[in-house]
């Protein structure tokens, strides 16, 4: 258990910036993960922590202590991959002793503690065969095992999850955060899944194109999304770009105008709300202001649990309306009028150039 | 700060930096250095290279090597695509067998091949006074017919390796598809299937072609009066010690540009060229019509069984009775007491050579192929590029280069087993340098790094982790390495006294001497090591035949 900070680390690949000055604090015994679109520099971060990556500048401290100086091997890191990279030739056992020998643990405490991980991660039993008979989440469970045997400082896991099929994922997935609560080892996570992200992470970084959007608890990423594409890439977002906004602060969106006091003084910018947030009818009781728009169904969406309604309508942008547990004979036939409520304390203010958040609500 | 760390591998790297400094950049320095220096005077001069390329008498022996060339690699892909077409678009019985004598051809070296056609197709060749009998001329063996029949029969096994494991390759669809557009079958070959594979098939030529103009023994030994730049080099600086090492050193220099201006053209020819598919199903062969099939069955063995007669006729011939050096009828181990009478050394010398040889090309190879494929430098990236040098340098013209250099301090060597040894280890290093950087592409990177993660050093997590998995392959390579190192023919024949002489030099030496018994016999066991190194590869590799390749 650790506390693993971060400073201003930047790392540049012929034409790539592929880390531009990151800084992050992980506190000790954290679950924190990385999130962000294909080639945004998860990976790189996450191996430079490891000692794989030479980076240009700044320093990595665990513990207060410089670790970006210490050869891999000595920075007593766990780290888990995508790929699992199980040893192909050698059985679950020593799989999951190889860091222990390699540290010269006595030969019986090595036996306890393989069998003690190996019980955790419910492979008992498992112990003498190959990694070519096991499945792959089998596979992933020894190397997660492996990983956590060596008691690491820290733990890193670059997509751990993303090779298995959608059941198992749901499932290792809560072990994975079930088993770190319990070790509360500091956990660096990565991962393109933002619904992975959300349920697993006590705090989740944002990245984008080699830069930090936002760091936060998934409620504040959610809810209070930073920037514009921190709004989009986390969940469903309508948005609304580039609006024109009048002295006092109001807005307009088809027919619908209202007054926005944070936005006093601004020329344009950009609206966002979520689908779940969107209503279908009159305004909801006590709800405060909000846009009500006319608009009509263009397409529906069944899933069961939700549907979702595409509506259009002039002078807005096309917007997507969330239901939950649709009544299936109430759901309205395509090409009907209907009128969709905007509560204004739901709605997201962006700047309509840097795309960061205003904030509505002071 | 800038985390370039100093480990292990920076020392391998150190090492092998200073490896091909000494046994290759600096020999082919030095036969550079030697080709404009006047003899007599020292002075800096190109007099050698006008003299080279102006003179009839290197006119003609570049010629010769072109003509050469040429022919051994058409003869080569002649016999060589044919061979793979038919064996894996179509159901040949007995694949195996084919492609094992095959293979057992390609590794036993071609100077044998060309004393065994001399005793097949010579003046009392046994063939030819068979045909004769019956009134069939057949042209002299001696000159170029004699050497691009050998070489054809020698090389084409690299064509029908390569062209075999690329049509192997190709996506089943792309062939059905342009069946399914109405192409008949000579159409889809030649417009589909033959392009598809055209990397391959030139690399296949590429090889041959270096291979043809670089081999010394088969012109020497059925050339007649067929003078070629390898045997032309070697004349020269033969001819009394130190004969003339400005004009050879300028015939090898020009032997290495004319492989060079065909490596760039084989490169500039595939350079658009990637027709690596995804490979959903593999191609099934077919079954041919009745008589389709009998003429493809005849084309196949007549190809393979002709390519193996050499072989046959010189173990056939190590057991013939013999009265000095002359065959007597019947059979009898003379040969052999013969040998073990007189040149026992030769063989311990063989023997050890190469396997001292191939010990170190495990050893450095393995770590150079891993500094290739797993840290990428700009100096990896020259170390890369110096290993095309040895490929495009023939083995007279290494020996010649390894004379000039190593006969005067600081690295005094010449007459040494050693210089024999380190020849030896820097003509096959790049082959399993090459293999070990194939091998490792194919085990993930991860593996180490785990086994990093968790506390084993750089050292460590190569032995523990990587060289296990390597292992079969680097067995194979050494295997293949073994083959060659034991074959080696031209430079060890520039190196060796009395002491260091090995059974190539000894067979080559007995055919011009007309001892053809003992040469016989000795052909007879290089030929029964490679088979044994051949048996060993398949059982380590499982049966790939492009382990030989
Ligand atoms: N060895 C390298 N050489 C050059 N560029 C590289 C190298 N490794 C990564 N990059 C580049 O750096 C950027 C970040 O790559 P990285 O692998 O960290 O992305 P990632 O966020 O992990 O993406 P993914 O979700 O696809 O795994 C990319 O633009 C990538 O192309
Ligand atoms: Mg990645």
């Amino acid at each position: 258990m650790a506390r693993l900070d971060i400073q201003n680390i930047r790392k540049s690949y012929p034409g790539v910036t592929a880390l531009d000055d990151i800084s992050l604090a992980i506190k000790s015994g954290e679950f924190f993960t990385l999130l962000g679109p294909s080639g945004c520099g998860k990976t790189t971060l996450l191996r430079t922590v490891a000692g794989f990556n030479s980076h240009d500048s700044g320093e990595i401290l665990v513990d207060g202590g410089r670790i970006d100086n210490v050869p891999a091997h000595r920075r007593n890191i766990g780290m888990v991959y995508q790929d699992y990279a199980v040893f192909p030739h050698m059985s679950v056992e020593d799989n999951v002793g190889f860091g222990l020998v390699t540290r010269k643990t006595p030969k019986a405490e090595i036996a306890e503690r393989v069998a003690r991980a190996l019980a955790l991660v419910q492979l008992g039993g498992l112990e003498a065969r190959l990694p070519y008979e096991l499945s792959g989440g089998q596979q992933q469970r020894v190397a997660l095992a492996r990983a956590m045997v060596i008691n690491p400082r820290i733990l890193l896991m670059d997509e751990p999850l993303s090779n298995l099929d959608a059941k198992l994922r749901v499932g290792l997935r809560d072990e994975i955060r079930d088993l770190q609560r319990s070790l509360g080892i500091t956990t660096l996570y990565v991962t393109h899944d933002q619904e992975e992200a959300l349920v697993i992470s006590d705090r989740i970084c944002i990245m984008e194109r080699g830069r930090v959007h936002q760091v936060g608890s998934p409620h504040d990423v959610y809810a209070r999304p930073a920037t514009l594409f921190v709004a989009s890439f986390v969940g469903a977002m309508n948005v609304f770009r580039d609006i024109a906004v009048g002295p006092g602060g109001e807005v307009r969106l088809g027919s619908a105008a209202v007054a926005l006091a944070g936005l006093a003084g601004r020329s344009r910018v950009t609206l966002s709300i979520r689908p779940e947030d969107v209503t279908i009818g009159g305004s909801p009781a006590g709800e405060g202001p909000a846009l009500r728009l006319e608009a009509t169904l263009r397409k529906v969406t069944y899933a069961g649990r939700d549907a979702l309604y595409r509506v259009e309508g002039s002078g807005f942008a096309p917007l997507l309306v969330h239901l939950y547990r649709p009544d299936t004979a109430r759901l309205a036939e395509v090409d009907t009028r209907l009128t969709v409520t905007l509560p204004v304390r739901c709605l997201h203010a962006f700047d309509a150039t840097d795309e960061r958040r205003i904030d509505l609500r002071p | 700060m800038k985390n370039a760390r100093v480990d292990v591998w920076t020392l391998v790297l150190a090492v092998s930096v200073g490896v091909i400094g000494v046994l290759l950049v600096w020999p082919l320095t030095s036969i550079f250095a030697a080709s404009v220096i006047d003899n007599r005077t020292g002075d800096l001069t190109l007099d050698n290279y006008v003299r080279v390329l102006t003179r009839p008498f290197f006119q003609t022996a570049m010629l010769n090597s072109l003509i050469v060339g040429v022919g051994g690699m058409l003869g080569a892909l002649l016999l060589g695509i044919p061979l793979a077409v038919l064996t894996t678009r179509y159901v040949i019985a007995g694949r195996q067998f084919l492609s094992t004598l095959a293979v057992l051809a390609l590794v036993s070296p071609p100077f044998i091949g060309a004393y065994a056609w001399i005793m097949m197709l010579g003046r009392n060749g046994f063939i030819r006074l068979g045909l004769e009998s019956i009134g069939i001329e057949v042209p002299s063996i001696y000159g170029f017919f004699g050497i691009i029949l050998v070489f054809s029969l020698k090389f084409y096994p690299f064509v029908f390796l390569l062209t075999a494991s690329s049509l192997g390759t190709i996506n089943p669809s792309i062939e059905e598809a342009a069946e399914g557009l109405g192409a008949r079958p000579w159409r889809r070959l030649f417009q589909i299937t033959l392009p598809l594979v055209f990397p391959a098939i030139s690399a296949a030529a590429l090889l041959t072609f270096v291979l043809s103009i670089a081999d010394f023994g088969t012109p020497s030994i059925v050339g007649g009066n067929v003078r070629v730049l390898a045997t032309t080099a070697y004349n020269l600086f033969n001819s009394e010690m130190g004969g003339n090492p400005g004009l050879a050193s300028a015939t090898s220099v020009v032997l290495i540009a004319m492989s060079l201006v065909v490596v760039a053209l084989q490169r500039y020819a595939v350079r658009r060229r990637n027709v690596a598919g995804a490979l959903i199903r593999r191609p099934v062969p077919r079954r041919l019509g009745r008589l389709a099939s009998v003429v493809a069955h005849v084309v196949c063995y007549s190809i393979v069984l002709v390519s193996s007669l050499p072989s046959l006729v010189v173990i056939y011939m190590s057991f013939r009775k013999t009265s000095g050096p002359v065959f007597q009828p019947g059979l009898s181990l003379d040969s052999y007491a013969k040998i073990i009478r007189e040149v026992p050394h030769v063989i311990g010398n063989s023997a050890t050579y190469s396997f001292i040889a191939v010990a170190l090309i495990v050893i450095v190879g393995t770590g150079i192929g891993y500094l290739l494929a797993r840290r990428e430098t700009v100096l990896t990236g020259a170390l890369d590029g110096a290993f095309v040098i040895p490929f495009v340098m023939p083995g007279v013209v290494l020996g010649l280069a390894y004379v000039v250099t190593f006969n005067v301090p600081p690295l005094e060597l010449t007459g040494t087993a050693t210089i024999i040894v380190l020849m030896l280890f820097i003509r096959r290093l790049p082959y399993t340098v090459r293999s070990s950087v194939s091998i490792l592409k194919q085990i993930k990177g991860s593996l180490e790094e785990a086994a990093i993660s968790l506390g084993a050093g750089p050292a460590q997590a190569f032995l523990k982790i990587t060289l296990p998995l390597m292992l079969p392959g680097i067995v194979a390579g050494g295997l293949m390495s073994f083959i060659t190192a034991i074959n080696e023919l031209s430079s060890s024949l520039i190196l060796y006294v009395g002491r260091t002489m090995t059974m190539p030099v000894r067979i080559y030496l007995s055919v011009l001497d007309g001892e053809f018994g003992t040469a016989a016999a000795l052909a007879t066991i290089l030929l029964f090591a490679s088979g044994l190194a051949v048996y060993l590869i398949f059982r380590v590799s499982g049966r790939n035949e492009s382990a030989f390749v």
